[in-house]
């Protein structure tokens, strides 16, 4: 077949729906990688003018501009905005369009999911943009420490929309976080092997897994203090057997990660970039490799160096400065690794390589900055001052925006097929280098006179007058030279001519499309022998177009994608991925109805909303079955394979692997929330403990029994092709049992009357959840049994409700028995 | 998966040994502790034991490593492994040292 | 804090401007390694496994450690100086923070408050017990002593001592509210004489 035979064939299966129906139903990784992208673009806009405002309230002492409690909304959403609508999906949307790419498949491993995870962002998004603009947007500092965000300093709405609006975005961060770990691990070209893997997807993963692991305890903490604000569930109010520290510790150990969860995909950019433009392949390949894992585990343990000035015994302090002075060696292996790349080749002066040496430039001085606060009496006196807001900035500026705006225009050609032809993004490049530094130098300094940060003025005989003056205007110019890049990359993606394909040289898959890529990137899906496929064969591109590779054209009318076997990348399974549906928009909306309920208060819509959304869950799952074994596949050079629905292993269950480690992370920071407050609080013991006396624990055996026992059994019985139907409602009364059991604790406690009966609350409720889904999720495979939807092949749901019914046991029991043990053992 | 485990798992290790000695050292200073009738002197042994034990599982986790029952069998990614072993080994010494330097609770 | 006026603030001052010389040097060298790396003669040519052990296990891993080792080993060594240790000519005082003001007691004139003014004799070692009453606030003296937060259920203690007598400017500095900016106090230090005299004062 011909290549443009081939194209038109793929084009009518992975079209989108043409005009504006195709944005909302599209499933499409490129599609939605740009959504990601323009919406994290327009909220870094939006972040720079609430910056600018800072700014301009910050310019002369004794401003009259804004008020506290305006300055308040507005650094707050600024840090906010940044941090979650920027730099997060900004990652989101550079991995969802380019991951597949270069891995050498044709979509990522959960289209829908993508889709989900981007409404759940854009409407998490609005709650807050909406609260910014109506005047009643968070006003407690991005870190939110209670009590002053609690329900007695602050008994406004403001700080609802931060817990609810944050934790409903968040969801978007989870969903890509999954889909990245199982498209890199999965889904890659047939012979790609891990370690022929192109730098960009290990850091991918990397991060993806963080996330995974990272968010879970920030995900709890705001459902925490939100329950104290609703229902004063008391879990950070000392009087009750609270203690506002528990804060501290869940919100940063969510948030030193998220800091390398920004560094790491930037850094990821650097090393595809960077040797491109030398001309040469990466120096220690298998060192950045190592040195990307060693930031992205180390990184979880720094987070007490946000708490150096808490009081914590000194012993404690020091593990932490220590851990944290070591992080910076994985970072200097991949600075040197860097720069000797660039000696090994010849590298070109060309705009990316500018903004990556804008990079070297700035993020160099904030790690030596980060290094510094790392010492434990330096922090003592800068910590909360204009130095930590300078040091923040030169990481996350120059360590996080300069490296995307490289990899932007090395990408630039590729998003929209046409060459640069406006020169303006030089000038923007010097306007915003040089002005950087004007700005936050300026900026250390006045916190080392002794400047607080959230400050809303100051006066003039204040030392740190003039400076204040100096980074104001240098923020100005800031400003003008992004702007000038918006603009450079606008004209030259609308009216520029067309360019040619891979205009670096480049050795990476994703080059080996035409640009702009279409809907299915590869016509057919090339074998990889190399790290740098297209410089080890030059003419890979023709081949695949000519359809030369694996699954050639759309021959069965569907969206077909390979997955691989994890380490060695030989193809294992043909994965039939859906079509264009609204069905992620028009769940995540019904997800936004359960938030929406939370904020307003009007808690009849939440349980109305989830039930919506249950019955939308089921029917997602439901249309990946099929009615027959389809028996093993035709997908080119002789191979066959069996499809994913045929198999023990789908895409879906390697999703909820890692679901479930994201779950037992936030079960993980619960359970440390529980000993935290048992060791530390004030007030412990409490009054009285809940006294569970046998016949809950009886039933939180047996049906834990019942689960595990009957959802083994049904395995086994689908192996000899009988249909478990017994087995499988075994499971779901074992699951009723834990529901029960949990309810019990709830009857026994009351939530507001000391932090051990929050605790007992949310134990339980997580019990009540984690085993309810699987309860149902046990009913809806029992129909698909009845409807001759299961057999020994395809038995992926068997196994994905294994998982998650024996993950269901585990943390009801151990939760549980966390709950009984204080009444057992007096 | 047993690749990446291998990979994942030295500096994992590293940081649940990290994490409960911070632990340790929290309850040691905690009233938890007096109200046990334990003092500072056992507060100290139990820390550096604690130290001793992360450091020789860390040693014995990259032995493992090394050895043909465990360790990878794709040079690349064996040398990624030890490497990384080797640094959950420095990291345990560096970070678990103030256990015997510091003052105990100041 | 760059103007120090007690021996705590001093240590950190100096620990400071070391650490701007050492980073300094670090940002020139990191630059000036970079910036060769584009000049004309082109690529230097030498084998793979060479340039690992030159840029990755010298300049990567066993540059920083060395330096980090020694920066660790004085970064605590000076923080154990800093820290509270009982000794005999050692003063108590209590400071407890709420929405906007600070009120401070004093052990060797049991009863006694003051509003916005911390009272201590210069030259002796400070021993400040801080908490707070409602929100989180922290206390900074930055020419005196580093800061330590009030936490609500928790008292703190942060060591200071002024040089010599005279007033010096202190503030909250963990975000408190519409009120923070002027949530200020004063470190008022005494000579011996005035000391005895504040101490034998009346309560106001
Ligand atoms: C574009 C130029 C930028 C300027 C001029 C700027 C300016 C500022 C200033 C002056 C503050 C301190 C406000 C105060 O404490 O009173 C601040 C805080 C902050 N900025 Fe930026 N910023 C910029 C970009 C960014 C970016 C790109 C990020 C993150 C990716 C970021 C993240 C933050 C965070 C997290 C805070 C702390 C907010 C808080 O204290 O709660 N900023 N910024
Ligand atoms: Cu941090």
């Amino acid at each position: 077949m011909s290549a443009i035979r081939l194209h038109k064939a793929l084009g009518r299966v992975w079209a989108s729906e043409p005009g504006w129906r195709g944005w909302l139903t599209t499933v499409n990784h490129t599609d939605l990688g740009r959504m990601f992208l323009f919406v994290a673009a327009l909220y870094f806009v939006i972040g720079g003018i609430l910056a600018m405002l800072i700014r301009a309230q910050l310019a002369s002492p004794r401003s009259a501009f804004m008020g506290p409690e305006v300055y308040a909304q507005v650094f707050t959403m600024h840090g906010t905005i940044m941090m979650f609508l920027f730099a997060i999906p900004l990652f989101e949307g550079v991995a969802v369009y380019l991951l597949p790419k270069l891995l050498g498949s044709r979509d990522l491993a959960f289209p829908r999911l993508t889709a989900y995870g981007f409404w759940c962002y854009a409407f998490g998004g609005a709650m807050l943009i909406f609260a910014l603009l109506a005047g009643i947007a968070p006003d407690g500092g991005w870190f939110m420490y209670p009590p002053l965000t609690g329900p007695i300093y602050a008994p406004g709405i403001n700080t609802d929309f931060w817990l609810i609006g944050i934790t409903f975005v968040e969801i978007s961060a989870i969903c890509a976080a999954v889909e990245i770990t199982v498209t890199v691990l999965r889904c890659r070209a047939p012979g790609m092997s891990l370690d022929r893997m192109p730098i960009f997807g290990w850091y991918a993963l990397v991060t993806a897994v963080m996330i995974l692991t990272g968010f879970p305890p920030l995900i709890l903490g705001s459902i925490l203090l939100e329950l104290e604000r609703a229902f004063g569930m008391p879990f950070f109010q000392v009087a009750e057997g609270g203690d506002s520290l528990l804060w501290q510790h869940l919100f940063w150990l969510f948030g030193h990660p998220e800091v390398y969860i920004i560094f790491l995909p930037a850094a990821g950019i650097v090393s595809t970039v960077l040797p491109v433009l030398a001309r040469t392949t990466l120096l220690g390949y298998g060192w950045i490799v190592a040195a990307a894992v060693s930031l992205g585990v180390l990184s979880f343990g720094l987070w007490v160096h946000h708490m150096f000035t808490t009081g914590i015994p000194h012993m404690g302090l020091a593990f932490f400065s220590a851990a944290s002075t070591l992080v910076a060696v994985p970072t200097a292996v991949q600075i040197f690794a860097w720069i000797g790349t660039l000696w090994k080749g010849r590298p070109a002066l060309r705009l990316p390589m500018l903004w990556l040496l804008s990079f070297f430039a700035t993020f160099v001085i904030g790690g030596l900055t980060g290094v510094m606060v790392a010492v434990v009496p330096f922090d003592w006196q800068v910590h909360d001052t204009h130095f930590i807001v300078a040091h923040l900035h030169y990481v996350l500026v120059g360590g996080f925006v300069f490296p995307m705006l490289a990899g932007l225009y090395y990408w630039l050609p590729h998003l929209t097929g046409r060459r640069r032809f406006f020169r303006i993004g030089e000038i923007a490049f010097w306007l915003v280098a040089v002005s950087f530094h004007v700005t936050f130098l300026a900026v250390h300094w006045a916190g080392l006179l002794g400047q607080r940060r959230r400050t809303f003025t100051f006066g003039p005989d204040d030392a740190w007058s003039l400076l204040n003056l100096v980074a104001s205007i240098g923020s100005f110019v800031l400003a003008i030279g992004f702007a000038l890049v918006i603009l450079d990359v606008l004209v030259n993606a609308l009216i520029a001519a067309r360019g040619t394909r891979n205009p670096w040289g480049a050795g990476t898959l994703e080059w080996a499309m035409p640009t702009p890529p279409a809907a299915y990137n590869f016509a057919s899906l090339p074998e990889v022998a190399d790290r740098d496929p297209l410089w080890a064969d030059p003419d890979l591109p023709v081949r695949i177009a000519r359809g030369e590779g694996y699954l050639a054209g759309a021959e069965r009318g569907r969206r077909e994608i390979l997955a691989v076997d994890v380490a060695s990348g030989r193809p294992v399974q043909v994965v039939v991925l859906p079509g264009n549906t609204a069905l992620p928009i028009a769940m995540s909306a019904a997800t936004g109805g359960i938030f929406l309920g939370l904020l307003l208060k009007t808690y009849w819509l939440v349980p109305l909303a989830a039930l919506v959304v249950a019955a939308m869950a089921i029917r997602w799952v439901w249309c990946l079955g099929t009615d027959a074994d389809a028996g093993p596949q035709a997908v080119g050079h002789g191979l066959r394979l069996p499809l994913a629905s045929d198999s023990a292993d789908p895409p879906g269950w390697w999703g909820s692997l890692f679901l479930i480690g994201t779950s037992l992370t936030l079960f993980g920071s619960l359970l440390f929330g529980y000993a935290f407050l048992w060791t530390v609080a004030p007030n412990w013991p409490p009054p009285s403990y809940l006294h569970s006396g046998w016949a809950s624990p009886a039933l939180a055996g047996i049906g834990s029994l019942l689960a595990c026992l009957g959802i083994r059994l049904a395995q086994r019985r689908l192996r000899r092709g009988r249909l478990p139907l017994v087995p499988l409602g075994a499971v779901t009364a074992g699951c009723g049992a834990l529901v029960a059991a949990a309810v019990t604790v709830m009857a026994g406690t009351s939530h507001d009357a000391h932090a051990y009966d929050a605790v007992a609350w949310v134990l339980a409720g997580h019990a009540i959840l984690h085993a309810g889904v699987p309860g149902l999720m046990s009913l809806v495979v029992l129909a698909a049994a009845l409807r001759a939807r299961l057999s020994a092949a395809r038995s992926g749901p068997v196994h994905v409700l294994r998982l998650w019914t024996d993950h269901a046991a585990a943390v009801t029991v151990i939760g549980l028995v966390a709950i009984w043990l204080p009444g057992w053992l007096t | 998966m047993t690749e990446l485990l291998r990979i994942a798992a030295p500096l994992s290790l590293w940081l649940a040994s990290f994490s409960a000695v911070y632990g340790l050292e929290g309850l040691v200073c905690s009233d938890a502790w007096t109200g046990l009738e334990l003092d500072s002197g056992a507060g100290r042994a139990a820390l550096v034991a604690a130290m001793v034990l992360a450091v020789s599982l860390q040693a014995g986790l990259l032995v493992a490593l090394q050895g043909q029952r465990f360790g990878s069998g794709v040079p690349a990614l064996r040398r990624i492994s030890l490497v990384l072993g080797i640094a959950a080994l420095i990291a345990s010494v560096w970070t678990l040292l103030p256990v015997m330097l510091m003052p105990l609770c100041l | 804090m760059l103007d120090p006026a007690g021996p705590a603030a001093e240590t950190i001052a100096r620990l400071w401007w070391i650490m701007l010389a050492g980073g300094g040097a670090i940002f020139v060298l990191v630059m000036a390694l970079l910036l060769l790396a584009f000049r004309e003669s082109g690529a230097e040519a030498g084998a793979g496994a060479r340039r690992e052990r030159v840029w990755i296990l010298g300049l990567g891993l066993g540059f920083p450690l060395t330096v980090l080792a020694a920066l660790l080993a004085s970064a605590l060594w000076v923080g154990e100086r800093l820290l509270p240790r009982p000794a005999p000519e050692v003063v108590g005082v209590g400071a407890v923070a709420r929405q906007w003001d600070w009120r401070f007691t004093y052990d060797d004139a049991p009863g006694r408050v003051t509003r916005g003014v911390l009272h201590i004799p210069a030259g002796r070692p400070v021993d400040v017990r801080i908490t707070t009453e409602d929100v989180i606030h922290s206390f900074w003296a930055p020419r005196l002593a580093g800061k330590i937060d009030a936490i609500p259920g928790h008292v703190n203690v942060l060591r200071l001592e002024a040089w010599a007598p005279g007033d010096y400017a202190g503030a909250s500095s963990e975000y408190n509210g519409p009120g923070y900016l002027g949530h200020g106090f004063i470190v008022r230090a005494h000579d011996p004489e005035a000391w005895r005299a504040f101490l034998a004062d009346a309560p106001t």
